[in-house]
Order: C-alpha cells, then sequence, then structure tokens
C-alpha cells in the first residue's frame, strides 16, 4: 500500500487538515479580526470542493479494505454539501457579527460537521458509516448548544443529544445484529452474502434492520423519530438552524442510500413497509402541524419533516429512478431551505430575532427584491410551477405510480395541497400586510448577492431542471 | 452446565442491577448499580472469551466513566422525588411496551436457533488464540480508517466541550495577576490633605 | 425548400412582433413599410412555391421542423405539409394580406393605433399560414385559435366602442361552440390512431370508419360519423355556418381592412379549407356529408335572404358572405372538394374586391356605412364605381367573370351529386344553390344601385366632400379587380379538372361529381356557352339583377310598400330569423342563469363553504390537535421513540 492509494479519500485528509489549521490559526486572531476564521473556513471549503472534483478517480473505487467508496454520487453529495456549508456560513456571517457571536468554534465546529457529512457520504461499511454518523451529531449538538447564554439552545441540545444518543443506540444495535448474521460490516459483503445465501433472509436479519430504519429515520427526523427536529429548529440560533436544516439532510440520504439500498437491497420488501409508514407519517403529520406553527424556523421544521417523507417515499419506490427523484429532491430541498434561513438571518439583527412568521409582514414594502426571494423559496418548497420544488415532487410522484402506488401519489397531492397553505401565508404577510418593522437590513452586500443568487437558482433550476435530472440520474445508475 | 449456571448467574444480577439503576432513590446507589452492572458484562464477555472487551470494559467504564460520574452526581443536586414522579404515571403504557419488547426478543431468540440450525453457528476458537492480538491486528489494518475517524472524533469532542465551557461571565471575581503586580501604590490610595474642620 | 417554407411563415412573425413591441421606436411609416415588406416576401416565396410543386412538378413536402414535446408516444410537432392545396392556399393568403396590407396605410392613415393594427394583420397572416401548412392537428389547432384570437383582437380593434366590445365578445364566444367540437374532434382521433399527424390518421381512416362509439347512453355511432360531425362544427364556427353564423354580421364593427381580410377571403375559409383537407376522413361518412350538405343549403339560401334587407353596406357584404360560404360548404358535402376549394378562391378575391370598395365608400362618406344615405356617388368615385362593379358580377356569377366559373362548377356539381338514399337532402340542397343565385343577384344589386346609381340622398356637407379615394386605396382595388374578372376563365380548367389537386383531395369513385363534369368539360368558352342552356342559374341572376333595377331604381317606392305588405316575413328577416335572441336570451342568459345558480349554490356553498372552508377548518383543527403531541418533554420524546421501534418490530415479526 503508497500513499497513492489513499488518494481517493483526500478530501477528507485535507480537509481535516484544513480544519487543523483553521483551528489554530484562529488562536492567534483577536476578537475584532475574527471574521478572518470566516474567511479561512471559506478557502477551506473551495480547496474542498477543489480537492474533490481533481482527486476523483477515473472509475469508482474503494480504499480501506471496502471502508471508504468513492463513487460518481459520493463527488456529487460532497461538493452539494460542501457548497451549502459555505452559504450557511456566508448567511451567518453578518447575523453573528451583530448579534456579539462571532467565534471561530462556530466554523470550526461546521467544519467538523462537514467532516463528518463526507465520512458519512464515502462510507463503505456499517462502521464507518456510523463513526461519521457520530462526527457530525457530535460537531451538532456543540452547534445547538453554542448560544451558551440561551436556555432553549441548552434544552433543545439536551434533548437532541439524549435522543441521538438513543437513536446511536438502535443503530448500533442493528449494526450488530446485521453483523453477526452476515459476518461482515461492508455493504458490498452484505449485500453479497444475502445473495448468495436466501435462507439469512430471515427474522434475525429483519430485527437488524428495523433498528437500523429507526436510525435513519432519526437522522432524517422522520416521524414518529422526528421530535427533537422542531424544538431544535426553534431553540437553536437562526445561523445553527440553517446548518442543521441543509447539509445533514444529504448525509442522511447517503446514508438511506448506503445502508437501504446498497448494503441491504436484498431486504427490499421488508424495509419497504417500514419506510412507508415513517414517509407517510411524515408527510401527513408534517404539513398538518406546520399549519399550526407561528415561528417560522418551527414551521420549516415540520415542513422539512413533510419534505423528508417525499425523499422517503422516493426511496420507497426502489427503483433507480426512483434513487434518483431522491437525489434531486434532496439537492433542490436543500438549496430552498438554505436560501429560506438565510432570509430569516438577512431579517434579524442584534435584539430581534426574525422568528416569527409575522415578522415578514410588509416585506414587499421594505424590499421588494428579497421579497421576491423569499417567495421564490416559499414557492419552491410548495412545489409551484415552474419552480425548482414542482418537479422535484413531480418527480416522486411519478416513480411512485410507476412503482404501482396511486393512492400514495394522492396522498402525495392531497400533501402538498396542504402544504402549500402554510407557504402561501408566509408569501401573503409579505404582500398583503403592513410592515411593523421598517429598519434596514445589516448584511453584506456579498452575502445578499449570494441570496439573491440562491433565489434565482431555485426558479432557474426549475425552468430547467432537465441536466440536474440527468446528472442524477447518471450518479445512480 | 457449569458455564450455564455461571452465565444465568451473571445475566441475573445483570438485570437486578440494571433494574437497581432506574429504581434506586438515591442517585449514587444508581451509580453503584451500574458499576455492578459493567461488572457483570465484563464477565459475560469473559465467559464468551472475549478478554480484552472484558478488561477494558472495566478499566474505561468503571475506572474513568464511573468515577467521572459519581463527582457529577454528587456536586449537583438531583431533586429525585420530583424525577421519580411520572414513573408511577407512566407504569402502565411502560408495562405493555415492556411486555410486548420481551415478547418480541424470546420470540426472535426463538428464531435465531432455528436459524443457527440452519447456518451451523459460530465455528470454535482454535488453541492458542489470542483475543487482544485478533482485535488490534484487524484494528490497525482493515478498521484503519474507523480508528482515525475514532480520533478525529477525540478532537472535536475536545473542540465541542472547550467551545462550550470557557467562557468570561460577567461578575466571576478572578485574578488578574498582571494587574495586580503592576499595581502601585498611588493607584489604590490617594492621600489628600486638607484643614482640620473647626469644631462646631 | 424548407427555409422557404420556414421564411414564408417566420416574415410576418418577426415583422408583428417588431410593430407590436418596437411600434414607437420604429414610427408609422416604419411599422407598415416593415410588414407589407413581410408579408410581400412571404406572397412571392408562396408563389415560388406554387411554382415548384405545380410547373416544376415538384414533390409534396411533409416533414416535422420541431418536436415540442413527446408524452406517451403521442408526438406533438411543428410540421408542414406542402401540397397543391396547401400552396394554393398560401397564395391566396398571402397575395389578399398583401393586398390589405396596403390598402390599410389609406383606410387606417388618422388612426391612433396604426402600429397596432399592422402588428394584428401581420400577426394574422402568420397564424393563417400555420394553419394551412400544418402537417399535423395540434399545429392545425394552434393556427385554429390563433386565427379566432387575432380575429378577437381584430374586432374589437376599437375598442372604445361599446358595440365593438360586445361584437368581438359575440365573436369569440359563438367560436368557442364550434372550437369545443372541433377539440372533441380531434381527441377522438387522437383516442382512435394514438396520433396527430395528418398521414397517419388518414392512414388510419379506414380502421376508424369500422368503429363505433357509444355517443350518448350508449347507442352506437360509427365513430368516423362522430369525427367528422365534431370537426365540421368547428368548421361551423370558424367559417359561420347556420346556426353559428351570428357573430360574423357583428363582426363588422372591425375596421374594413379586416373584414376582406379576416371575415371574407381567408379566415372564415379556414373552416372549408379544413374539410376539404380532410377529406380521406369525410368520404368514409355518408351521415358527415349529408350533415354538411344540408347546413351549407341553409345558410346558402337563408343568410342570401337576409342580405336583402340590410342597410348597412358592410353587413350587406357581410351576408352575402355567409351565403357564399354557405356554397362552399354545400360544394364540401358533395364531395366536390376541389369546386369548394376553387369558389373559395375566386370568393377570396371578388369579396375583398367588395370589402375594400365598401370601404373605399366609407372612406369617402366620412364613415357613413348606411346605404340608404348614399346613392349616386358613380360620378364622383369612378375607380370604385368600376371595381365594385367587377366585384359585384363575379360574386353574382355572370358568365365570364371569376364567380361564375366557380359558382357555376358548384351548381353543377351539386345537380349531379345523387347518391343512394339522399333524396330529400339531394333536393334540398339544390334548390337551395339555385334559388341562392336568383337572391344573391337581388341583394347584390340592390346594394350597388342603392350606393352608386339613383337619387343623390346624402347630406350637402358630405356630397361636398366627395371624392375618390387615394391610390393606396385604389391601387389595391384595381389589383383585386383583375383576378375578379378574369381568373375562374384561365383557372378552371387546370384547378378545377385537370386533377390540380391530386392526392391532396380524397373522394371515393361513386362520390366524384367533379370527374363527371370534368369528362364533359371542353375549356372555359364551351363551359361559358353551355351555362346559357344547361340550367336556370344563369336565368336566375338575370332575374336578381332586373328585379333589383325594377325596386330600386325604377320604382323606389315599391320596397317600402312590400315591406309593409309582408311585415311579418320582413320582421323575421330584419330580426335575422331571431338567432341573436335565440343566442343571446336563450342560451346566453339561460347560460348566465346556471352559472349564477351554480356560483351561489354549488361554488359557495358547497365547494367554497364545506369543501374549501370546511377542509381547510378541519385540517386546522387537526393541526391544532396534532401539535399537542409535541409535548416537549424529553421523556416523551422518547417513549414515542421506543413505542415506534417496538410496533415496527411487532409488525416484522408477526405480519411479515
Amino acid at each position: 500500500m503508497t500513499i497513492s492509494d489513499f488518494l481517493p479519500a483526500a478530501p477528507e485528509i485535507s480537509l481535516l487538515c484544513s480544519i487543523c489549521a483553521v483551528l489554530l490559526i484562529d488562536l492567534f486572531i483577536s476578537d475584532e479580526k475574527r471574521v478572518v476564521t470566516f474567511w479561512l473556513a471559506l478557502v477551506a471549503l473551495l480547496l474542498n470542493i477543489w480537492v474533490v472534483v481533481v482527486s476523483a478517480p477515473p472509475d469508482p473505487t474503494t480504499i480501506f479494505d471496502g471502508s471508504y467508496i468513492y463513487d460518481p454520487l459520493s463527488q456529487v453529495l460532497k461538493v452539494a454539501a460542501t457548497a451549502v456549508v459555505a452559504l450557511g456560513f456566508f448567511y451567518a456571517r453578518d447575523y453573528l457579527r451583530q448579534v456579539g457571536m462571532l467565534k471561530g468554534e462556530f466554523f470550526v465546529l461546521g467544519l467538523f460537521g462537514l467532516l463528518g457529512i463526507m465520512i458519512m457520504i464515502s462510507a463503505g461499511s456499517l462502521l464507518t458509516m456510523y463513526l461519521g454518523l457520530e462526527t457530525l451529531s457530535l460537531a451538532l449538538y456543540a452547534l445547538v448548544a453554542f448560544d451558551r447564554e440561551s436556555p432553549q439552545a441548552a434544552e433543545s441540545a439536551m434533548k437532541y443529544f439524549v435522543l441521538g444518543a438513543i437513536a446511536s443506540g438502535a443503530l448500533l444495535y442493528g449494526i450488530s445484529w446485521i453483523y453477526g448474521v452476515t459476518g461482515s460490516l461492508k455493504f458490498a459483503e452484505i449485500s453479497q452474502s444475502i445473495a448468495v445465501r436466501p435462507e439469512l433472509n430471515d427474522v434475525p436479519l429483519w430485527f437488524g434492520m428495523a433498528f437500523l430504519v429507526v436510525g435513519i429515520a432519526f437522522k432524517f427526523g422522520a416521524v414518529p423519530f422526528h421530535m427533537w427536529l422542531p424544538d431544535v429548529y426553534q431553540g437553536a440560533r437562526s445561523p445553527v438552524t440553517l446548518y442543521i436544516a441543509s447539509a445533514p439532510k444529504l448525509a442522511a440520504l447517503a446514508l438511506i442510500l448506503r445502508v437501504l439500498v446498497d448494503g441491504l437491497e436484498g431486504l427490499h420488501g421488508v424495509w419497504q413497509g417500514m419506510v412507508m409508514v415513517i414517509a407517510v407519517l411524515s408527510l401527513v403529520i408534517g404539513n398538518v402541524v406546520a399549519i399550526a406553527q407561528s415561528n417560522i424556523k418551527r414551521m420549516l421544521g415540520y415542513s422539512a419533516i413533510a419534505h423528508v417523507g417525499f425523499i422517503l417515499l422516493a426511496v420507497f419506490a426502489g427503483s433507480e429512478a426512483g434513487y434518483a427523484a431522491s437525489l434531486f429532491y434532496t439537492l433542490t430541498y436543500v438549496i430552498m431551505a438554505a436560501g429560506a434561513f438565510g432570509m430569516v438571518l438577512l431579517l434579524s439583527r442584534q435584539g430581534f430575532e426574525a422568528e416569527a412568521i409575522a415578522d415578514f409582514k410588509g416585506l414587499n414594502a421594505r424590499s421588494p427584491w428579497f421579497a421576491l426571494m423569499m417567495l421564490f423559496f416559499m414557492f419552491g418548497m410548495a412545489g409551484v410551477p415552474p419552480w425548482v420544488g414542482f418537479f422535484a415532487k413531480l418527480n416522486v410522484i411519478n416513480v411512485v405510480l410507476d412503482a404501482g402506488f396511486p393512492g400514495l401519489a394522492i396522498l402525495m397531492v392531497l400533501a402538498s395541497v396542504v402544504g402549500a397553505y402554510y407557504y402561501l401565508r408566509v408569501v401573503w404577510y409579505m404582500y398583503f400586510e403592513r410592515a411593523e418593522d421598517k429598519s434596514v437590513f445589516q448584511a453584506g452586500r456579498d452575502t445578499r448577492a449570494l441570496l439573491s443568487l440562491n433565489g434565482l437558482a431555485v426558479l432557474a433550476l426549475g425552468i430547467a431542471p432537465g441536466w440536474l435530472l440527468a446528472l442524477c440520474l447518471a450518479v445512480i445508475g | 452446565m457449569f458455564q450455564a449456571i455461571l452465565f444465568y448467574t451473571f445475566a441475573a444480577v445483570l438485570i437486578g442491577a440494571a433494574m437497581g439503576v432506574i429504581f434506586s432513590r438515591n442517585p449514587v446507589h444508581a451509580v453503584m448499580f451500574l458499576v455492578l452492572a459493567f461488572f457483570q458484562s465484563s464477565l459475560l464477555w469473559l465467559l464468551a472469551e472475549a478478554e480484552f472487551l472484558a478488561i477494558v470494559l472495566i478499566l474505561v467504564y468503571v475506572g474513568a466513566v464511573m468515577v467521572l460520574f459519581l463527582f457529577v452526581v454528587m456536586m449537583i443536586d438531583i431533586n429525585v422525588e420530583r424525577v421519580q414522579g411520572g414513573l408511577v404515571r407512566y407504569a402502565p403504557l411502560g408495562l405493555v411496551i415492556a411486555g410486548l419488547m420481551v415478547v418480541e426478543l424470546v420470540q426472535l431468540i426463538w428464531a435465531r436457533s432455528r436459524f443457527e440450525v440452519a447456518t451451523g453457528g459460530f465455528a470454535a476458537t482454535p488453541e492458542g488464540y489470542s483475543n487482544t492480538e485478533a482485535l488490534g491486528a484487524i484494528l490497525y489494518t482493515e478498521h484503519v480508517y474507523a480508528f482515525e475517524i475514532a480520533a478525529v472524533i477525540l478532537l472535536l469532542a475536545i473542540v465541542a466541550a472547550i467551545s462550550l465551557t470557557m467562557r468570561k461571565r460577567e461578575g466571576l471575581k478572578v485574578q488578574n495577576i498582571t494587574s495586580q503586580v503592576a499595581a502601585r501604590a498611588k493607584d489604590r490610595v490617594r492621600v489628600v490633605k486638607m484643614e482640620a474642620e473647626k469644631r462646631q | 425548400m424548407q427555409t422557404i417554407h420556414l421564411t414564408i411563415v417566420l416574415a410576418p412573425l418577426l415583422a408583428a412582433i417588431v410593430a407590436g413591441l418596437f411600434g414607437k421606436q420604429i414610427g408609422r411609416a416604419g411599422a407598415h413599410w416593415l410588414t407589407i415588406l413581410a408579408v410581400g416576401l412571404s406572397f412571392v416565396l408562396s408563389m415560388v412555391v406554387l411554382k415548384d410543386i405545380y410547373w416544376d412538378g415538384g414533390a409534396v413536402e411533409n416533414y416535422s421542423v420541431y418536436t415540442w414535446a413527446v408524452s406517451d408516444g403521442l408526438r406533438m410537432e411543428v410540421g408542414f405539409l406542402i401540397d397543391r392545396l396547401t400552396a394554393l392556399m398560401m397564395v391566396v393568403v398571402t397575395f389578399v394580406s398583401f393586398m390589405v396590407h396596403i390598402y390599410t396605410i389609406g383606410y387606417m392613415h388618422d388612426d391612433p393605433g396604426y402600429q397596432r393594427f399592422f402588428s394584428y394583420i401581420s400577426l394574422f397572416t402568420f397564424s393563417m399560414l400555420m394553419l394551412v401548412m400544418s402537417n399535423n392537428f395540434l399545429q392545425l389547432f394552434f393556427g385554429w385559435e390563433a386565427v379566432g384570437l387575432v380575429s378577437y383582437l381584430l374586432i374589437g380593434f376599437w375598442f372604445k366602442r361599446e358595440s365593438a366590445i360586445f361584437a368581438n365578445l359575440k365573436a369569440f364566444l359563438v367560436n368557442r361552440v364550434g372550437d369545443f367540437g372541433f377539440i372533441l374532434g380531434i381527441a377522438a382521433i387522437v383516442m382512435f390512431t394514438n396520433s396527430l399527424d395528418y398521414m397517419t390518421v388518414f392512414g388510419a381512416a379506414g380502421d376508424i370508419a369500422r368503429q363505433d362509439i357509444a355517443v350518448f347512453g350508449g347507442s352506437p355511432w360509427n365513430a368516423m360519423s362522430v369525427i367528422c360531425i365534431l370537426l365540421f362544427i368547428g368548421a361551423m364556427g370558424k367559417s359561420a355556418q347556420a346556426p353559428l353564423h351570428v357573430w360574423l354580421p357583428d363582426s363588422m364593427e372591425g375596421p374594413t381592412p379586416i373584414s376582406a381580410l379576416i371575415h371574407a377571403a381567408t379566415m372564415v375559409t379556414a373552416g372549408i379549407f379544413m374539410v376539404a383537407r380532410m377529406s380521406p376522413l369525410f368520404e368514409l361518412s355518408e351521415t358527415a356529408l349529408a350533415v354538411v350538405l344540408v347546413i351549407g343549403s341553409i345558410t346558402a339560401f337563408f343568410m342570401g335572404l337576409l342580405g336583402i334587407v340590410q342597410n348597412d353596406i358592410k353587413r350587406v357584404v357581410a351576408y352575402s358572405t355567409l351565403s357564399q360560404l354557405g356554397y362552399m360548404t354545400v360544394a364540401l358535402g358533395a364531395s366536390a372538394y376541389g369546386a369548394a376549394i376553387f369558389h373559395l378562391m375566386t370568393h377570396a378575391f371578388f369579396k375583398a374586391l367588395l370589402f375594400l370598395a365598401a370601404g373605399s365608400v366609407i372612406i369617402a362618406m366620412h364613415h357613413e356605412q348606411d346605404i340608404r344615405k348614399m346613392g349616386g356617388i358613380r360620378k364622383y368615385m369612378p375607380i370604385t364605381y368600376w371595381t365594385s362593379l367587377v366585384g359585384s358580377l363575379a360574386l353574382i356569377g355572370f358568365p365570364g367573370f371569376a364567380g361564375f366559373f366557380s359558382k357555376d362548377a358548384l351548381i353543377e356539381a351539386v345537380r349531379h351529386s345523387h347518391w343512394e338514399g339522399q333524396g330529400a337532402v339531394y333536393w334540398i340542397a339544390y334548390l337551395s344553390v339555385l334559388l341562392g343565385v336568383f337572391v344573391t343577384a337581388l341583394y347584390s344589386f340592390r346594394m350597388f344601385f342603392l350606393v352608386f346609381h339613383g337619387k343623390e340622398r346624402m347630406d350637402e356637407h358630405t356630397r361636398s366632400h366627395i371624392h375618390e379615394t387615394p391610390a393606396v386605396v385604389t391601387v389595391p382595388l384595381v389589383l383585386l379587380a383583375i383576378p375578379s374578372a378574369v381568373i375562374g376563365w384561365f383557372t378552371i380548367g387546370p384547378v378545377l379538372f385537370g386533377d390540380f389537386f391530386g392526392p391532396s383531395i380524397f373522394v371515393l369513385p361513386g362520390h366524384d361529381v367533379l370527374a363527371e363534369l370534368g369528362a364533359e368539360f371542353h375549356g372555359s368558352a364551351q363551359f361559358l356557352a353551355h351555362s346559357f342552356t344547361a340550367g336556370p342559374a344563369f336565368y336566375l341572376a338575370a332575374a336578381g339583377v332586373l328585379v333589383a333595377w325594377f325596386l330600386y331604381l325604377k320604382r323606389p317606392d315599391l320596397p317600402e310598400a312590400i315591406a309593409n305588405r309582408m311585415s311579418g316575413l320582413y320582421t323575421l328577416l330584419d330580426r335575422k330569423y331571431y338567432f341573436d335572441e335565440l343566442w343571446i336570451n336563450g342560451f346566453a342568459a339561460g347560460g348566465r342563469r346556471l352559472g349564477r345558480f351554480l356560483w351561489t349554490r354549488g361554488d359557495e356553498l358547497i365547494i367554497d363553504g364545506v369543501l374549501v372552508n370546511g377542509t381547510a377548518n378541519s385540517v386546522g383543527r387537526l393541526a391544532g390537535t396534532l401539535r399537542h403531541l409535541q409535548t416537549g418533554y424529553l421523556y416523551h420524546y422518547a417513549f414515542a421513540m421506543i413505542i415506534a421501534l417496538t410496533l415496527f418490530l411487532g409488525w416484522l415479526l408477526w405480519l411479515q
């Protein structure tokens, strides 16, 4: 084994080095110049994208005895996750500076979380997957509790931590059963042994699989393992919520695709039922309960649960088109979620958290452009054509129909209709209500430009979704 | 046979200790029960010929983690009565769920025995087999990536812990050595000369 | 050749876009030069196409330009089918359009919406070309709707006039009725063939004709009859056949060039063209042909009668258009598609001429349109007078003029078209077209005499200002008068009897009346001579002119006396058989009442009240309830997870 054998893992290795560098340099930066850390973190992220792109071997490869997988899917997910983390850092910067929380730890923890996400994305074995998940989770726990003065943050961090520990326990227990039955932790070998020895496809394996599904559902925040999600979304400071709401969803997608599809494809008929129940519950409860929310972060939390229902149903369909649809949905959802929380951050400032939906009242009068951007995000999430959310939903509905479940398709449409209500309420507030707050935004020009680009992307991807769809299909195939 | 007797003894004590953790009213007792539970698990591992894990369990969990727990528990004052208030209220539902879980596990064990007949179970370990050596060999070869990630997690844990605990709180009376040393008399005492006031 | 086709279509579109969006920038002259050049280019290129396909023996071209969408095997394309039928239509459309463009410079000279008008008529040319050049039903429907849209816009061009708005709404709504049938017909075609392409559909025509379709209550109908009748309902709307004709007279609210271009020469003939294009389908359903025949005859005769009592100069021409469209439809019903298209072509020239001449008169009379207030203006407007005379003679089918050849051939075709089981229908058709000749001559020359001869009934001020219109008006008149006079003579041989259309029109051997006629045809001169002996058509026309002369020049007091004596009949005609009342007070009012009922009871009460608000309220209540599941207690959350896990495990263990 030579050093070049590790080359496929270069993104993780170089990101770890970058993190250490940022961590060290941050020590020598005074509080007034803390924004330097932000730029360093940004450089680390850009470097990471570059490394992901250039270090890619020509063909799918596994290293570390199969613990690490490089394939086109991992490349797409890593670039997307890195980009979205960078977006989140950007949106967070001005807010953190205004509330006096611009600390190096935020960026370092965020980078660690990204490292965890990337480990999960490239995980080739249950063990790697679990460790990546723990890396991500630990960073997230610390980020949620980042505001030490806020009792809500501490409370939600505590809930997240304890429930996360239970979910990790379930996951580990499931892993041990799978290992016990198949004798391996590696997805390829697990799937191989199930294929070769059909007698393994029995209750003990299902048992382990059920625990794995619980762990996955928890990570996604799917009903009934979603309870942490609204509380954490609301309790954490907005930049942290943005972080949690965006990139980790990509990791969760990698988790489900690697574990259930790569590893336990042979058990498709068994996990399909569980995934369906979880997805349907998420779809219904997420959309319905979101209506009753007055806090926009909490509302977006429930909306995230509902979107997870869509993603899970795409996986449920169990075809390549279905997996591609789930990838498309997740990628586009993450972009929209980052933008929506970016808007929350844009409106917030020292001493004022734009957390109530009512804080969006009359936004059109204050800033027609950003009201339009928020409208893009809301329409995108609601699935109004031609915004990209429409195509994402349409794809999923198509694959579910192709899989022969018209009832589910109808349910998805109905749930979307219910969901449209609370998104449109935000739009209503922005355009038809009088503004209570007249202050001007304090975000930098670069942040505004980025947020505008983000909004336009939601529209542009909806007008020309073809290439992204093709990309999703290509990397899944 | 002897092994079976040992196994059931240890297992029974383990379950008893676990119940003790939940039901004891004194948190210090609960921690001690947990220590007992760890010991029993470690014994079970010894029975399964996993010496290394058994020893590590004692060293790490009992020697380090539990001692830390004890410190924490003794330092903070937990109102046990209030915490346990919910126990009675949720007992019926809890019992139902627990019963269901037990039935499921029993069924699973039954299914597993059927399953082992099909697969033949695990082979016996050869003579002179060292559990520790085998673990070490696999840890630094096949699982080196996981091992490295574990190290990263430790680093992350340090960063997280420090970022959550290091803070400058207002109103704390901390010594500032530099300013103490640099202090001079005229900064602290002002000698005021004034006329003596007349007695009225 | 494909480039040429594309240029023909796109040049007017481009001109329309530029004139419409940048009208202010390019100015009035810029707008008319641009559009006229574009349409002129289209005309020249259309001539090239016609020359290529007719004289040079070029092949029929049928190709797809752009695939818009493929859905479930159904290809939606933009494509062209260029055969002789198409080429002829292209030339007619672009030529008349070209003339109208030029004429518009004079007619719309003082109008503030000058550029907008040019933009519209160019857009119309584009739409009409898309319609005739299409090789599939989707594009046909696009063109069909697009010409309808432009027609709507142009009827309401003077949108400040209440009556114009009423008229364009009426046109729009009546056309919707027809289009509904049309799109149902297309849908039925797609249902049977899963294709929109003409050739595929025609290829499958035999199969369709052998199938049945349950329409009302499960009684089986021949599928082809259903399709053809539905398509024909579309043609009835567009080509203003009774009883969907009511919009055409009102459409005269639009500027006169529009009346000439859209409501006489081109758009209204789209229905005729469509049926001719669909001849492979219509031929296979005698039921449909009988329907076409009857509707056509009714329109031809009864609409002509209305022309006699109208006093608005444009409305007279409009009713004459209705009547002539009826003639074409009769020809279609008699399987004489060639005769229909031939009459369509000659009619396009002379009817455009008549409209433009009427417009010329209207300009001179300072936008006075009532023929009772005209008279004797022959001496003021010699060019208009002579061109009008040519147009009128062509219209009544005076021997030698264009209309003579087409109408006489048409009547002969109807006379020969007697196949089995069609006795009553045949006689209705034949009598209608014959009597129609008399009626046509009567109303045409009534108008002609009232306008150009007799006493000068206008007021002093108007008379002092009457003078011949400028060259931009008269030149198109002359240019249109030439073909109106002679085109029949030159083209009847090749177009009608020379197998001009070839495979683009399909006629069953037993139906081929034109072939029967063609066997007796020995040149235009012989045809001319033959008309004096063959049938009563010529004598009926002459009688019509004489009666008109007698009633309106010799004894101008008589018409009123007759009207008083036969007041019942007169009122019936004056109220246009009460069709407007039927549509407006009957269907439209009934529709409004039904709409109001559905709105208040169905929409507001049931849908809004119960379904929408009711559902929304229940969802809201559900949300209010479900949110309480989120208690905020950590152990509740953990408990929920454990319960769910246990239930899942139980499911796997016991239910799988």
